[in-house]
């Protein structure tokens, strides 16, 4: 009985590290920021000023309206990739379908500011496509500013719409297909008044994600927009700017943010309320076989589109080995590049490797327990945790960021400067994840296998390692991969809070293609690809399904 | 009111035939039954039908000209489905309505159809409900309404009944058969249930692995069973081999105490074994001894297991070895103090016994 108790007990650990942790690492420093956006900068009184500001002059302004129309917009381009590319696929027999889902996750995994910087190297003002095309008459808009944000968005965010939307197509009820071919329904007409509402809240679930992460994402706009204002970059240059930084300017930014999320979040849930269409009574599609006329156009809208959105990373990959001086890429190919990077910027490799598998450690052990706590162990304390778990869905790594610093630069906290820092901002922001997932693989173990090895004598504390923990296992390795693959390729938090020290690979690669090394940033950005690919590999591996561990 | 017919349809799945040269000819205004047990080809053949497959080869008609080429969206035809298929996002009436707006049917003539639709089924008034605010039975009465307001020239149902509780089923049916006789729309149903089949139909189409086993009315398929798997699908029936050496050499059929010999059942020599079959209400149980004669046959048996369940009663009886016959009681007042293990006397007339050659199945 005494056993029991301090079984018990451990679950009430966990709760307590867990709230302790958000309460630390995220609450706070977003409490904080929200104060300091209510502090004047110079006289340190308590203001609305900087929200005046930033509604009231053109120049912020401009940054917000910037901001929400790169976010929908690469939305919609999302949508406009991904629905297609989900349809055909999940309802035809398509040649090399997981070879097509491959690249889509490929291409969701690697960052966002390494598919700006490549189209720069192919479309920039000095981009070798642009020279192609002109040679044979060809001028095309130019890259930089927002057109050049929404390709590089629409092509990285397109996945999760194109995942999560084939995942609901092939589990749509057919029959109601069917019943509308029946009733005298065209097949475009039926796609647009029932197969499309049908998949509507996974479909919008996808729009969501690509929204806010346009929304949160640094590197793009700050990589391929040049002038173009987006709340991130301006929030992160009124930090950082070289006349003194306005960390309340910033924090309101910050806010501001947030809030834009928040907006698109409760739109999102209020009109996907009432929208569950499950049903226990369902006849699976069947993957029909296309028509002689349609298949080769089907095939080549599928692979373009998929190729098309694969093409940074080939070309990256490609220019680490071109000869370059500086932003220049030269004739002849070499090995140049990688042994630069192995002679002058060596430590934000290891860092890099270091950070991100210190903080998977983290992420995989407290997401796992808290995933369980939160499914298995129900009550009012967990429904409030599993809310707050999910507030780093909608927090920008950079205010992130921001906030940690306000939090932690004095004493008796000082983390400023350390690699701690850096671990444990990649560590917030990466746990809900794990969470998630570990709960929704633990959704899928019927509770009755734990309960059977108590009822035959095995003390809970036990059962749960070794009965529930290996079952979970495969689940939790796929996860700690994701985890790895999101952490090592994380910018946006660590731009904010790297020094000399703990520079970090993707720091490096934004500071090179900023100083024009276009060499270093590539053979860099290799080795994140290749990582990411071959973490991505292993996750293939080990899972079943695909949509459920990348999205 | 539309006929239909069905002209020698093939349809291949691999190696499976689904269906197997299969001729139909459903009368305009008909209730006609696919009765089956399931992966008979029933249901595919209605969704031939629909269009929502095509079939290998044959020749589907409404009204004597072909469908064949025609799309599922374009065939006219009225479906409901074993899930309901009732769209979750679009309330009663746009369900209901939905047909008719493909059809360009202005919206006032839409409204005052969906509306006489839903009364049709008992449903008036819940226009405006969503359908996951509705219970089974009423799901499927709107998918009843929705297939039916478009004025299909064949309604076709497919196994409507199967997801709701028995309760409901036979409610559903019973109204099921109400609206169709009144609206006389040619109606090809799917069940795999028997007693539905019988209830509900004018004519009942038996299918077995892809081919058409019997059509006739629910009387004759229960009576006079064409088939051996009809006799053994529609009703139950005990059947009894008897071995082709017995029956050439005149021996009885080899029951302890039945002395039937093969006189007055014409059967052909060329024939392999015969089953003999008699239903279970055919026969009667008393513990009186009965005389023999030659309308009747009369033997004797142990009761080995009585399963009663209210307004009938089964006594498994152990005639000898290895057979046993099963008999129906359906007022088991008299016989209920007799108990497992005593002995008791089965009447029943010559004329109940049907014979089937084990080969073709066929009756003889």
């Amino acid at each position: 009985m005494k056993l029991l108790y301090s079984v018990n007990n451990i679950w009430t650990y966990v709760i307590i590290l867990a709230f302790g942790v958000i309460g630390l690492l995220l609450i706070f420093p977003l409490f904080n920021i929200f104060l300091s956006s209510f502090i004047d900068n110079e006289s340190g009184v308590l203001t609305f000023q900087n929200y005046i500001d930033i509604l009231g002059r053109r120049y912020y302004r401009t940054a917000i309206y910037n901001s929400v129309v790169v976010g929908v917009a690469g939305m919609i381009g999302a949508l406009v990739i991904g629905i297609p590319l989900a349809y055909f696929t999940s309802r035809f027999h398509i040649i090399g379908k997981s070879l097509i889902t491959t690249l889509a996750i490929l291409a969701l995994v690697s960052p966002p500011f390494i598919g700006a910087y490549a189209w720069i190297t192919m479309l920039g003002s000095n981009g070798w496509l642009r020279h192609i095309l002109e040679n044979v008459g060809i001028s095309i808009p130019t890259i930089y500013g927002p057109l050049g944000i929404i390709l590089v968005f629409s092509l990285k965010f397109y996945p999760f719409v194109f995942l999560l939307t084939a995942g609901a197509l092939s589990t749509i009820n057919v029959s109601l297909e069917d019943a509308a071919d029946n009733l005298g329904c065209s097949p475009f007409s039926k796609f647009i008044r029932v197969t499309l509402p049908l998949v509507f809240p996974a479909v919008s679930a996808g729009a969501l994600l690509a929204f806010v992460l346009s929304l949160a994402d640094f590197g793009t706009p700050s990589i391929i927009g040049r002038n173009y204002r987006v709340l991130s970059t301006l929030a992160y240059n009124l930090y950082t700017s070289e006349m003194g930084g306005n960390p309340g300017l910033a924090s309101t930014v910050s806010i501001i943010l947030i809030c834009i999320s928040l907006i698109f979040v409760y739109f999102q849930r209020n009109l996907i309320k009432k929208k569950d269409y499950g049903s226990s009574l369902i006849r699976r599609p069947e993957v029909k076989k296309l028509k002689q006329a349609y298949s080769i156009p089907v095939h080549f809208l599928c692979y373009f589109l998929v190729i098309l959105s694969s093409i940074p990373s080939i070309v990256v990959i490609f220019n680490s080995f071109r000869n370059t001086s500086g932003p220049v890429f030269k004739p002849g190919f070499g090995l140049d590049s990688y042994r630069r990077i192995i002679g002058d910027v060596p430590e934000a490799i290891l860092n890099s490797f270091l950070f991100s598998i210190a903080s998977v450690l983290m992420v995989v052990v407290l997401g796992t327990l808290i995933g369980y706590v939160i499914a298995r162990k129900p009550s009012v304390l967990t429904g409030f945790l599993d809310s707050m778990i999910m507030i780093p869905y909608i927090v920008p790594g950079i205010v992130l960021g921001l906030g940690l610093i306000v939090t932690y630069n004095s004493k008796p906290f000082v983390l400023v400067g350390t690699p701690l820092i850096i671990i444990l901002a990649i560590f917030i922001r990466r746990l809900p994840y794990s969470v998630r997932s570990s709960a929704s693989i633990l959704k899928q173990i019927r509770t009755g296998v734990e309960e059977a090895a108590i009822n035959l004598g095995t003390i809970p504390s036990k059962a749960f390692l070794k009965i529930t923990l290996p079952l979970m296992m495969p689940g939790v390795i796929a996860g700690a991969l994701m985890a790895f693959v999101t952490a090592i390729n994380e910018l946006s938090s660590s731009i904010i809070l790297y020094v000399g020290g703990t520079v970090t690979m993707p720091v490096r690669i934004y500071l090179s293609v900023l100083d024009g090394e276009f060499g270093t940033a590539a053979a860099l950005s290799s080795i994140l690809l290749i990582t990411t690919g071959l973490a991505v590999y292993g996750v293939l591996l080990i899972s079943e399904s695909k949509e459920n561990v990348f999205v | 009111m539309s006929s239909v017919q069905l002209i020698n349809i093939v349809k291949n799945y691999g190696q499976v035939k689904a269906l197997n040269d299969v001729n139909l000819d459903i009368n305009s205004g008909e209730l006609f039954t696919l009765l089956g047990p399931s992966g008979c080809g029933k249901t595919t053949l209605l969704r031939t039908i629909a269009g929502f497959h095509k079939q290998d080869s044959g020749t589907i008609k409404i009204d004597g000209s072909e469908i064949d080429d025609l799309p599922a969206y374009r065939r006219d035809t009225g479906m409901v489905f074993q899930d309901y298929a009732i769209f979750p996002h679009l309330s009663v009436g746009d369900n209901v309505g939905f047909g008719l707006r493909n059809k360009n049917v202005p919206p006032k003539e839409i409204k005052d159809r969906v509306a006489e639709a839903l009364e049709t089924v008992r449903l008036s008034g819940l226009e405006n409900r969503l359908p996951n605010e509705l219970s089974g039975g009423q799901q499927q009465r709107v998918g009843l309404a929705r297939a039916l307001v478009i004025q299909p020239k064949v309604l076709l149902m497919d196994e409507p009944l199967s997801n709701l509780d028995a309760k409901l089923r036979i409610e559903l049916r019973e109204d099921i058969r109400e609206i169709q006789k009144k609206l006389k729309t040619t109606t090809i149903y799917v069940t795999h249930d028997q007693e539905e089949a019988l209830v509900i139909s004018d004519r009942i189409c038996i299918m077995n692995s892809g081919e058409v086993s019997q059509v006739d009315t629910p009387w004759t398929v229960y009576k006079n069973p064409e088939k051996y798997f009809v006799a053994s699908f529609v009703g139950s029936m005990n059947f009894v081999k008897w071995p082709r050496q017995s029956w050439l050499k005149n021996n009885p059929l080899s029951l302890k105490e039945i002395s039937l010999s093969s006189k007055g059942v014409v059967l052909d020599p060329n024939k392999e074994n015969i089953i003999a079959g008699v239903r279970p209400e055919d026969i009667s149980l008393t513990s009186e001894p009965i005389d023999k004669d030659h309308q009747n046959i009369v033997m004797s048996g142990i009761i080995e297991k009585i399963s009663f369940s209210g307004r009938e009663a089964f006594f498994h009886i152990l005639l000898e070895e290895e057979v046993r016959l099963l008999v129906n009681v359906s007022r088991p007042d008299e016989l209920s103090l007799k108990e497992i293990g005593e002995t008791i006397n089965l009447v029943f007339p010559k004329n109940a016994l049907m014979f089937f050659d084990e080969k073709s199945g066929s009756r003889c």
